[in-house]
């Protein structure tokens, strides 16, 4: 059968079924199950689980702003969502080892939160909060080798950034442990998307839901409900996403004691480029093939290239020989290797539609062949990257990429970083907003009152506040 | 001193003021210190770190993470997706709550939380019904259903028949789903069924019923495989209603998701090698393509494979168990006269199939009583039946209840397999007179090889409506639903509802 013919078949036998198709049997059980579902349903209303989730749900009174609209807001953990959505929807965000995305799955639902509290929480809160968030995603990650390499099964902020986003809200509502516990159980129970949708539009829901998910368990968990105490004991529980699950039990923390954090021994990669991590390899060496290509002949045009090998890890969702939406193209090792050999860099451009039409570029992806060496390890600690490019002169350039510019053992500088962060928030926020907020984030650890943060993020240079457009319109 | 703690303590202490005698039993009914799992650890940890224990290290690459995050983040509020999803929450979680919460007159949330909240309702007691291959099919479905027809304009509320369909969609595709898979067949120990393919059933559903295109249809279906999923170990506790609730809430803002134009994997169903979708799930997975409506004809499983309607609100292995015991209770009313005293008993022995999550001793909630061979036989046992009330706080504590669990042993035959369509259960009792009874079932009333009557499902849904709604309204439902396929719309269903 072809490939994506099972899917197909049940969208569109969900799609035809028709009344047509009932048969008198079908109708007579379902009108039984109908009935019985309706019965104890009815029953149920009468529990204590219902009535703490009844709380949850009409709790909407104080809203959490969504970033970049202003004068719109959200119930909190809805207000993470989309902006856990943001965070991931380029594929822009921090990734670590054992890979997953972090920050994407904590910030939002900390800042969301904080926003809704009555007594806001200092800035070095927030960042205790965010670290909590961080930390329990990289002990989670090291209780399975096969976290250690890049995903086949379940995409890893599914995972583990939900449990991250229930530690830390918990933490910022300082939580006593048991319902600390409560909170991660829950949060368990929303974890686990499959990668096959990574590459998809629906990737960033993936954070988004992180998001939302674990400050969700935590409302609930501060409302009584209670999970399993012993979640991440259990092959059932936690450990039903690997299929080898060893978990350790955390460090004793007490006032005095210094506590060794997972971030201060495996530091973090900040992308240079909105594409999956392992496309950063691909980048610089062909960057710097290119380089080698161009000094020997300054005037080359680069349709004299005959033919590109690159030599990668085997990862089946980032081999994409040609990128149709600009999400698989964050997910092409032979796309980001062209744009490079194309352009010298990658950049939030090259995704974009008309970049990526562009027929040199679509010549050149035709002359990309992956090999995947033995040595080449589906981990984004041990990964590397090769070139080799062929002319129809016949030279040959190569080069060979084993730490790109961002990673963890050769991070981005300060300046750039800010650098970054400027170019990415000007596209949104007025000079001095931006500038605001690099501030603010360099001093959160001294500062007592952060709410600006919240402030700034709900500007939009482009968009006038809507409480105030329609105040204009009334006038 | 937190809730927990003072609530165990309760249970503890009544159950050693029952049985002085068995004090090794009692120390397996004390909870552990919980310094000594992992999770407390855990727990431990988030409550107690402070912000002095934050290293200049940390302090400075956290800073660095923040700052990157917001950049991307303000960045990223520029593309479509965001935007698709800001508008699906905007419309989702819009001040004015349109769908009807069961059982609170008047009160109304928006759709996907009063899917949701529906959801935890129903599967809140383990009341509702069980399918084979494994899962609780309709909970996850019908909430979707009622609170997307809530959301319709009254001019354009689905007819009954178009509510069935799309009802018998989401449950078709959930047989399809788990006929997926081997592993599916037998009682789950890793993913708990309904939040796997209960998702996918109710993203079906409703993208049956808002009539979407069939590629919408099976984005639906990709975009709920990235929120299906909830560990087993949730069962047996307060959250596992949650599982059915966000099956219901998640399937139906995958619909609504894709009939925005969210797009995900065309691939999820298919075994893509190196890359999971839903196999995910599962450790064997073999795909069947459903084959196309105008070639074949198509037949509901519905109709070859009926469903299990629960008599009492346990799980469903406690069926089975309960109505052998219940002969037991029988002949031994025969046999003493009046009630069942614990003194007659010697010894208990139960053969039931291998489930770590059903086999509980002494049970302390009522969330693990009903997850608990033991409790639900020795109830049968004293009270020749298993009823919603035997799970009630004070039924729980009873001292001849906690005199007869600690008579029980359990056995788990060969012939006796973790499936809901092969197991049996049998219990003997050996009476300390010497004289041993036995007790066998091996299809529960209920079951589908033995369905309740209409006469049966109605009574089950009198007494269960008529807990929260009045005679007339619980008798105009039963009228509705039993012509819901004549229905020019739904509306006299959801009026009752309401």
């Amino acid at each position: 059968m072809p490939l994506g013919s099972f899917t197909e078949s049940f969208g569109a036998a969900v799609s035809c079924l028709s009344t047509s198709h009932l048969t008198d049997e079908v109708i007579r059980r379902s009108k039984r199950m109908i009935l019985d579902t309706l019965g104890v349903g009815l029953l149920g209303t009468s529990t204590p689980v219902f009535n703490t989730v009844l709380q949850c749900s009409q709790q909407a009174l104080e809203n959490s702003k969504v970033w970049g609209r202003p004068g719109l807001s959200l119930p909190p953990q809805y207000a993470a969502f989309v902006n856990g959505v943001a965070v991931h929807s380029m594929d822009f965000d921090d990734t670590w080892h054992p890979a997953t995305h972090p920050s994407g799955a904590v910030l939002p639902a900390v800042l969301a939160l904080a926003e809704t509290l009555p007594v806001k929480p200092s800035g070095l809160e927030l960042l205790l909060a965010f670290s909590v968030g961080i930390e329990v995603q990289g002990r989670l990650l090291r209780f399975s080798k096969e976290a250690h390499n890049i995903p086949k099964r379940f995409h890893p902020p599914a995972v583990v950034g939900v449990m991250g986003s229930a530690a830390a809200t918990a933490k910022l509502l300082g939580l006593p442990a048991a319902q600390s516990i409560a909170a991660l159980a829950i949060a368990c129970s929303s974890a686990g998307a499959p990668m096959a949708n990574a590459a998809t539009q629906t990737k960033p829901l993936h954070m988004g839901n992180a998001a939302r998910g674990g400050l969700e368990a935590t409302q609930l968990a501060l409302l009584g409900l209670e999970g399993n105490a012993q979640i991440l004991d259990l092959e059932s529980g936690f450990g039903a996403f690997y299929p080898d699950y060893v978990p350790h039990p955390l460090a004793e923390v007490t006032p005095t004691s210094r506590y060794r954090w997972v971030l201060e021994d495996q530091n973090i990669a900040q992308k240079r480029f909105p594409a999956h991590l392992g496309m950063h390899w691909v980048a610089d060496a062909a960057i710097e093939a290119r380089a080698k290509f161009l000094d020997k002949c300054p005037n080359a045009d680069l349709s004299q290239i005959k033919k590109i090998t690159l030599r990668v890890p085997t990862s089946r969702y980032v081999d994409c020989p040609l990128p149709v939406s600009e999400h698989q193209a964050r997910h092409s090792f032979q796309f980001n290797c062209c744009t490079a050999l194309l352009d010298g860099e990658v950049t939030v451009e090259s995704f974009s539609k008309s970049q990526m039409i562009r027929s040199a570029l679509k010549e050149m992806l035709l002359k990309v062949q992956l090999e995947n060496p033995q040595d080449n390890h589906s981990s984004f600690e041990k990964m590397y990257c090769e070139i080799a490019v062929e002319t129809t002169q016949g030279e040959m350039f190569t080069a060979r990429c084993n730490t790109f510019y961002g990673h963890w053992r050769k991070p981005l500088s300060h300046v750039d970083l800010v650098r970054k962060f400027r170019a990415n928030a000007s596209t949104v926020l007025s000079a001095e907003v931006v500038e605001g907020i690099i501030y603010t984030v360099d001093h959160l650890d001294t500062n007592q009152d952060c709410s600006m943060l919240w402030s700034y993020m709900h500007f939009n240079k482009h968009m006038m506040d809507r409480n105030e457009r329609r105040s204009s319109a009334l006038a | 001193i937190n809730v927990c703690t003072q609530r165990s303590t309760r249970y503890v202490s009544a159950i050693s003021a029952a049985r002085g005698l068995h004090k090794s039993a009692l120390d397996v009914a004390k909870r552990p210190a919980p310094e000594e799992t992992v999770t407390s650890s855990f727990g431990r940890f988030i409550q107690s770190v402070q912000p002095r224990h934050l290293s200049p290290t940390v302090l400075q690459r956290s800073k660095r993470m923040v700052l990157d995050s917001i950049g991307v983040g303000l960045l990223g509020s520029t593309t479509d997706v965001f935007e698709l999803a800001l508008q699906h929450c905007q419309h989702m979680y819009a001040p004015d709550d349109v769908s009807f919460v069961y059982g609170r007159q008047g009160m109304k949330l928006s759709p996907t939380l009063a899917a949701f909240v529906n959801g935890v309702a129903a599967h809140s007691m383990d009341f509702d019904d069980t399918w084979h291959p494994a899962t609780h099919p309709s909970g996850a479905v019908l909430p979707a259903l009622l609170a997307i027809s809530d959301m319709l304009h009254n001019n354009s509320k689905p007819s009954g028949l178009d509510f069935l369909t799309a009802f018998n969609v989401g449950i078709e595709i959930q047989g399809r789903l788990m006929r997926f898979s081997d592993e599916a067949h037998n009682i789950p120990k890793r993913f708990h069924p309904p939040s796997v393919v209960g998702t996918l059933g109710s993203a079906a559903a409703c993208a049956r019923l808002l009539s979407l295109d069939r590629s919408q249809c099976s984005n639906a279906l990709a975009i709920a495989a990235s929120l299906a999923g909830a560990p087993m170990a949730n069962a047996a506790t307060q959250s596992k209603p949650l599982h059915i609730g966000n099956a219901s809430r998640l399937g139906l803002e995958a619909a609504l998701l894709a009939s925005r134009g969210l797009e995900a994997s065309p691939l999820v169903l298919d075994a893509v090698p190196g890359v999971a979708g839903f196999s995910a799930f599962y450790e064997d997975y073999a795909p069947h393509p459903i084959s196309s409506l105008e070639e074949d004809e198509h037949s509901f499983l519905i109709e070859m494979q009926d469903i299990a309607f629960k008599r009492f609100p346990a799980h469903l292995g406690m069926h089975w168990i309960a109505d052998a015991a219940a002969v037991v209770h029988k002949t031994l009313v025969g046999l003493k006269g009046g009630s069942i005293s614990p003194n007659l008993v010697q010894d208990i022995l139960l053969r039931v199939p291998l489930s770590k999550y059903i086999n509980r001793p002494f049970p302390e909630t009522e969330h693990q009583a009903r997850h608990s061979f033991q409790f639900n036989a020795c109830t049968a046992l004293l009270d020749g039946e298993v009823t919603v009330q035997s799970f009630q706080p004070e039924a729980l504590l009873r001292p001849e209840l906690h005199a007869l669990l600690s008579r029980v042993r359990l056995e788990h035959p060969h012939d006796n397999p973790a499936n809901f369509n092969i197991m049996y259960g049998e219990v003997e009792v050996t009476l300390v007179s010497g004289d041993v009874l036995r007790g066998r079932c091996d299809t529960f009333y209920g079951h589908w090889r033995n369905p309740l009557s209409q006469e049966s499902l109605q009574k089950k849904f009198r007494s269960n409506a008529g807990a929260v709604l009045s005679n007339k309204r619980v008798e105009r439902l039963i009228e509705a639903v039993e012509g819901l396929d004549h229905l020019d719309d739904c509306k006299p269903v959801l009026a009752q509802l309401q």
